[in-house]
C-alpha cells in the first residue's frame, strides 16, 4: 500500500531549472504517467524518485515515511530502464534473481520466486538464457520480472517501449497495464508518446520546461486541456490565432485568418487577442450546413485508411486540419470547402 | 561511492604530484640555476642557446620527428584505406601483424639497421666486396627511417577506424549527387577521415621526438636531443645537471605543444562517427587489386622485417663484432652465462608495473568516464602529462627528487617500478575509460536500485565487466615496460639491470654484437608472443591514446 507524494519538488542543473516546484499526489495502486516532449524534466522526476538525481528543495513520501533522504539502494523502488539494463554477464535468471540476492532471501525461496516471476512475464523456461539469445521483447520482459520479483513498493517506467517496433510497442503496453492493475502497484510511469499515455494511464501529469502544465485523467486533459500547450501536445489541434469581437449573450464572433469564427460563451473583452483550439476530429465537411460554417479550399488530402484527414487552407492562407471517417465526396484538390463545427467544441486561450 | 570517488581523486592527484610534477619541477629548478644548485640564472638556456652543437641537437631531433610524421602520414593513410575497403588477401592477419611496431622495442629495429646497414653490416659487406658503395644509415636519415617503420601504425589504426567509420550512405550520397569515386574521395572520404588521420601523426611526432632508444643506436657522434639530455645528466666525461635540465624542458615544450595541439584539434572535430552501414568493399579490377596486395603485405613486411632479421641473426656465430654464417647458439649462451638476473628483473619489474600500473588506472578511468565535473576533468588532464614527458626526462627529475631527503629511492627497483606506473598510467586510465563507455551506466543504476550498494555494485558488477578489457590492457603495460629503455637506462643499478640495458651496454661497447642480438631477439620474444595471443582484444581496443 504505497500513496507517493511529492511535495515542491525542484532541481537545477546549471542554470537550466530541470524540475521547477513539482507537487502531485499519486494514490495506492494507480499508474501515473508524467508525459512531455524532451527535455521537460519527466526523466529527472523520475531519476529523483528512484535516488539517482539529488533533489535542490522538496520532498518525497512513500505513505508516511520521507524517502528522498534515503540512498537509492534503500528505496524499495522497481525501475525498468529504457534500454533495459539487463545485466550481460548474467543469465536470465541470474538477472532476476539480482534484487532478492541484494536482499538476503534464502536459496530455495529465490528459486521458487523467480520461477513464479519470469512465468508471470510470459518467460517460463527461459531461466537458463543468456541475455544476448533474447529479442528485445524478451529483454523487456526480464526487465520486468526483475522488479516484480522484489515486490517493490512502487514501480518506476523509464519510457520503456521506446526501443521496440510499433506493433510490440501496443502489445506490450497492454501486458505492463494488465501486470500492474492485477499486482495493483503505484506506478511512475515516463513517456513522450501521447498515446502510449492515453492508453495505459490513470491519471497524467504534462510538463513543459520542468513546470506542471496540466494533471489529470486521460479524458480529463484531452477533452478539456487548460493551456494551448496541452491542447497542442496531445492529439495535435488547430491552433488559430484571433482577435475577439462583438459577445451576443451565447457567442463570442472572433476575427481568425481572414474569416469569423463563432465561440461559445464570452470567450474575451472585445479587441483582445486569444488562441483558438479546434481539434481535427470537431471539424466536419458540410453539404447544407444550417450552423456556423468556415470557408476554405483543399489543398491536401491524406488516405490514413480508417480516417482521411484533409488539408484545406482558410482565407488568410492558414492551413487547418479536418478528419473525417470514411471517406465522403471528394473534393478536388484547389476546389472550395464547407466546413462545419460546433461552437462548443472550440477552446479559447489567452495569446502569449 | 561519493567518498570512494573523492578517495581515488586525491590518492590519483597526490601520487601525481609527488611522482611526476614534483620531480618534473625540480628538472626545470635545475634548469634556472648556476650548475643545477646555485643562484638563479638564465644562462643555461643562453648557453644552449649560443652553442651550435645544442641548436643543431634540438634542430636534428624536430627535424626527424617532422619527417618521420610526414612519412608515417604518407604511408600510414593510403594503408589504412586498403584495409578499410579493399579485399586484401589475408587482412586479418596483417592487420595483426601491422600493429607489432607499435609494441615491438623500436632499438631493437635500429639495431637490425645497423646490423645490415652499419660500418659493419651483412648488406655494407657484402656490396662493398662487389664494389659498391653503400652510403651512411647513421644520423637523421637512418633514424627518421627507423621512425617511420616503427611509428606509422599510430596513423595506419586511428585512420582505419576513421574510414570505416564514414557511413555507405554518405559515400552513395555524393556519387549520386554526381561525383566520381575519386571525386568523392577527394571531396567526402578524405575530409572526413582527416581528424583521425592528423590525430595519429601528432602521436609519432611526440613519439619521435621523445624517443630515446633510436637516435642512441644510430646517432653515433651526431647530436640528438633525447641522447645528448641523457650523455649531459649520467655522462662521466661531460656531465652538466643544468644544461641536461634546460634540454628537458625544451623538449616537454615541444612534446607538451604537440599534445595540446592534438588534443584541442580532436575535441573541435568528431566528423565520423558510428557508420550505420559500414562502408562496402571498392569493386577492383585484378590488376588495382594486386597492386593493394603488395602495397599493404609490402609496408607490412618491411617494417617487420628488421625483428625477423635480428632474430635470425642471433642464431648466427660472431667472431668478435664479425657475423659469420655459422648457425649456433653461442650467442646465447654468452649472454647468459654471465647471470640470469637481467632477464628475471625485466619479467619481475613488468609484471608488478602491469599489476600496479592497471590497479591504479582502472578506478580513475571510471571516474573520469562516469562523473563529469571540474575533479575528474582536472584528472584527465594531469593524467595525460606523463605521455608528455619522456622517460629520460622523467628518471632525472626522480633521481633528483629522491636521491636525498625524507625519502631516498635511487639505487632500488621501486624507483624503476614508479618510473614505469607514472609512464604507463596515461595508456591505463585511457582503457580502462573506453572500457567504462561500453558499460551502460544504467546497468549500474539498475543494480543499486535493485538494493545493491553502489561500492559493492562497483566491486561486484562493473568490475567483472571491466575484467576482460582490464586484462588486455594489462599484457600491453606488461609488454611496453618489458622492453622499457629510456627511463631504465637513467635509474638501474647493477644489482637491478634489465635485459635492455644489457643490450645497450653490449651495444656501445661494440664487440657485444652477437650477445646484442641473442638479447634483442629475447625482447621481441616477449613482446611478440604475448600479443599475438591476444591479438584479436588488442585489435578491437585498438590505441586508447586517441
Amino acid at each position: 500500500m504505497t500513496t507517493i507524494r511529492l511535495d515542491g519538488v525542484s532541481r537545477t542543473f546549471g542554470d537550466v531549472r530541470a524540475v521547477d516546484r513539482f507537487s502531485a499526489t499519486i494514490e495506492d495502486g494507480k499508474l501515473f504517467t508524467l508525459l512531455g516532449p524532451s527535455g521537460c524534466g519527466k526523466t529527472t522526476l523520475l531519476r529523483m524518485i528512484a535516488g539517482f538525481t539529488e533533489l535542490d528543495a522538496g520532498s518525497i513520501w512513500f505513505g508516511d515515511r520521507r524517502i528522498d533522504t534515503l540512498p537509492a539502494h534503500r528505496r524499495n523502488t522497481g525501475m525498468v530502464f529504457q534500454n533495459y539494463a539487463i545485466f550481460p554477464n548474467l543469465t536470465v535468471e541470474d538477472n532476476v534473481a539480482y534484487g532478492l540476492r541484494a536482499r538476503k532471501v534464502g536459496p530455495v525461496d529465490i528459486r521458487a520466486r523467480v520461477e513464479k516471476a519470469l512465468a508471470r512475464v510470459r518467460l517460463a523456461g527461459y531461466g537458463s538464457r543468456w541475455p544476448h539469445q533474447l529479442s528485445g521483447g524478451q529483454l523487456q520482459r526480464v526487465a520486468i520480472a526483475r522488479v516484480l520479483v522484489i515486490e517493490p513498493a512502487v514501480l518506476l517506467f523509464d519510457e520503456p517501449l521506446s526501443n521496440l517496433d510499433a506493433q510490440l510497442r501496443v502489445q506490450m503496453r497492454v501486458e505492463i497495464r494488465q501486470l500492474q492493475q492485477s499486482l495493483g502497484l503505484t506506478t511512475i510511469y515516463v513517456t513522450h508518446d501521447q498515446e502510449e499515455a492515453l492508453a495505459i494511464s490513470d491519471r497524467i501529469a504534462i510538463l513543459r520546461s520542468g513546470k506542471v502544465e496540466q494533471i489529470g485523467s486521460p479524458e480529463e486533459i484531452y477533452r478539456r486541456p487548460q493551456t494551448a500547450f496541452v491542447a497542442e501536445f496531445l492529439g495535435g489541434t488547430n491552433m488559430l490565432p484571433g482577435v475577439a469581437g462583438s459577445f451576443d449573450g451565447r457567442t463570442t464572433e472572433v476575427a481568425a485568418c481572414g474569416t469569423t469564427v463563432s465561440v461559445q460563451g464570452k470567450a474575451a473583452e472585445a479587441g483582445q487577442k486569444l488562441l483558438l483550439s479546434i481539434r481535427p476530429e470537431a471539424l466536419r465537411l458540410a453539404e447544407n450546413p444550417n450552423g456556423p460554417v468556415l470557408h476554405a479550399r483543399l489543398v491536401l488530402r491524406e488516405f490514413l485508411g480508417q480516417i482521411q484527414r484533409l488539408h484545406a487552407a482558410l482565407p488568410d492562407g492558414t492551413q487547418i486540419r479536418i478528419s473525417t471517417l470514411g471517406s465522403p465526396q471528394v473534393v478536388a484538390v484547389g476546389e472550395a470547402l464547407a466546413i462545419a463545427y460546433d461552437p462548443a467544441q472550440i477552446a479559447v486561450y489567452p495569446a502569449p | 561511492m561519493k567518498g570512494f570517488r573523492y578517495a581515488v581523486v586525491f590518492g590519483a592527484l597526490a601520487l601525481l604530484a609527488l611522482f611526476l610534477l614534483y620531480p618534473l619541477s625540480l628538472v626545470l629548478d635545475a634548469s634556472l640555476r648556476v650548475n643545477g644548485t646555485g643562484a638563479f640564472t638564465l644562462a643555461n638556456y643562453a648557453q644552449i642557446f649560443a652553442s651550435r652543437y645544442y641548436v643543431s641537437s634540438v634542430g636534428n631531433s624536430l627535424l626527424a620527428a617532422a619527417f618521420a610524421t610526414v612519412g608515417a602520414t604518407l604511408v600510414g593513410t593510403p594503408l589504412a584505406f586498403c584495409l578499410a575497403r579493399i579485399d586484401i588477401p589475408g587482412k586479418t592477419v596483417l592487420l595483426t601483424l601491422a600493429t607489432l611496431p607499435l609494441v615491438l622495442p623500436s632499438f631493437v629495429a635500429a639495431y637490425a639497421l645497423v646490423l645490415l646497414f652499419g660500418h659493419a653490416g651483412v648488406v655494407t659487406t657484402a656490396l662493398r666486396a662487389i664494389g659498391i658503395p653503400m652510403g651512411p644509415i647513421y644520423g637523421l636519415p637512418g633514424i627518421t627511417f627507423v621512425f617511420l617503420l616503427t611509428l606509422y601504425p599510430y596513423v595506419l589504426l586511428p585512420s582505419i577506424a576513421g574510414f570505416r567509420a564514414i557511413d555507405a550512405s554518405i559515400e552513395d550520397a555524393a556519387r549520386n549527387l554526381g561525383g566520381s569515386r575519386l571525386h568523392a574521395f577527394r571531396t567526402v572520404l578524405l575530409p572526413v577521415a582527416m581528424p583521425a588521420v592528423l590525430a595519429g601523426a601528432l602521436l609519432v611526432f611526440i613519439e619521435a621526438l621523445e624517443n630515446f632508444g633510436v637516435p642512441v643506436v644510430l646517432a653515433e657522434d651526431r647530436p640528438f636531443l633525447a641522447v645528448d639530455i641523457f650523455k649531459l645528466f649520467a655522462g662521466e666525461a661531460d656531465n652538466n645537471p643544468a644544461a641536461a635540465g634546460a634540454l628537458s624542458v625544451l623538449l616537454i615544450a615541444g612534446t607538451a605543444i604537440a599534445l595540446v595541439v592534438q588534443r584541442h584539434y580532436l575535441s573541435r572535430r568528431r566528423f565520423a562517427t558510428n557508420a550505420r552501414a559500414a562502408p562496402p568493399l571498392l569493386p577492383l579490377s585484378r590488376g588495382w587489386r594486386a597492386l593493394a596486395t603488395i602495397f599493404s603485405w609490402g609496408i607490412v613486411a618491411l617494417s617487420l622485417l628488421p625483428f625477423m632479421a635480428v632474430l635470425f641473426i642471433s642464431f648466427l656465430h660472431f667472431r668478435g663484432p664479425v657475423l659469420t654464417w655459422q648457425l649456433a647458439l653461442s650467442n646465447y649462451s654468452t649472454l647468459l652465462e654471465g647471470s640470469f638476473r637481467p632477464l628475471y628483473n625485466s619479467l619481475a619489474l613488468a609484471t608488478i608495473t602491469a599489476v600496479v600500473a592497471t590497479l591504479l588506472g582502472a578506478p580513475i578511468g571510471y571516474i573520469v568516464a562516469r562523473h563529469r565535473g571540474a575533479l575528474s576533468a582536472g584528472l584527465d588532464v594531469i593524467g595525460m602529462v606523463p605521455f608528455a614527458v619522456s622517460g629520460t626526462v622523467l628518471a632525472i627529475g626522480l633521481i633528483i627528487a629522491f636521491n636525498s631527503g625524507v625519502l631516498v629511492l635511487t639505487g632500488g627497483w621501486l624507483i624503476l617500478v614508479i618510473a614505469y606506473v607514472v609512464r604507463k598510467l596515461p595508456f591505463c586510465i585511457r582503457a580502462s575509460s573506453a572500457i567504462v563507455h561500453q558499460i551502460e551506466p544504467s546497468l549500474e543504476e539498475a543494480s543499486i536500485n535493485l538494493g545493491v550498494p553502489p561500492l559493492k555494485t562497483f566491486v561486484s558488477l562493473t568490475v567483472p565487466l571491466m575484467a576482460g578489457g582490464l586484462i588486455g590492457g594489462m599484457i600491453l603495460v606488461w609488454i611496453t615496460v618489458a622492453s622499457e629503455l629510456s627511463s631504465t637506462i637513467v635509474l638501474y643499478t647493477s644489482r637491478w639491470s634489465t635485459m635492455t640495458v644489457r643490450m645497450y651496454h653490449f651495444l656501445e661497447g661494440g664487440e657485444g654484437a652477437g650477445s646484442a642480438s641473442a638479447a634483442a631477439a629475447i625482447l621481441i620474444l616477449f613482446t611478440a608472443a604475448p600479443l599475438l595471443l591476444i591479438h584479436r582484444r588488442v585489435r578491437r581496443q585498438d590505441d586508447p591514446m586517441l
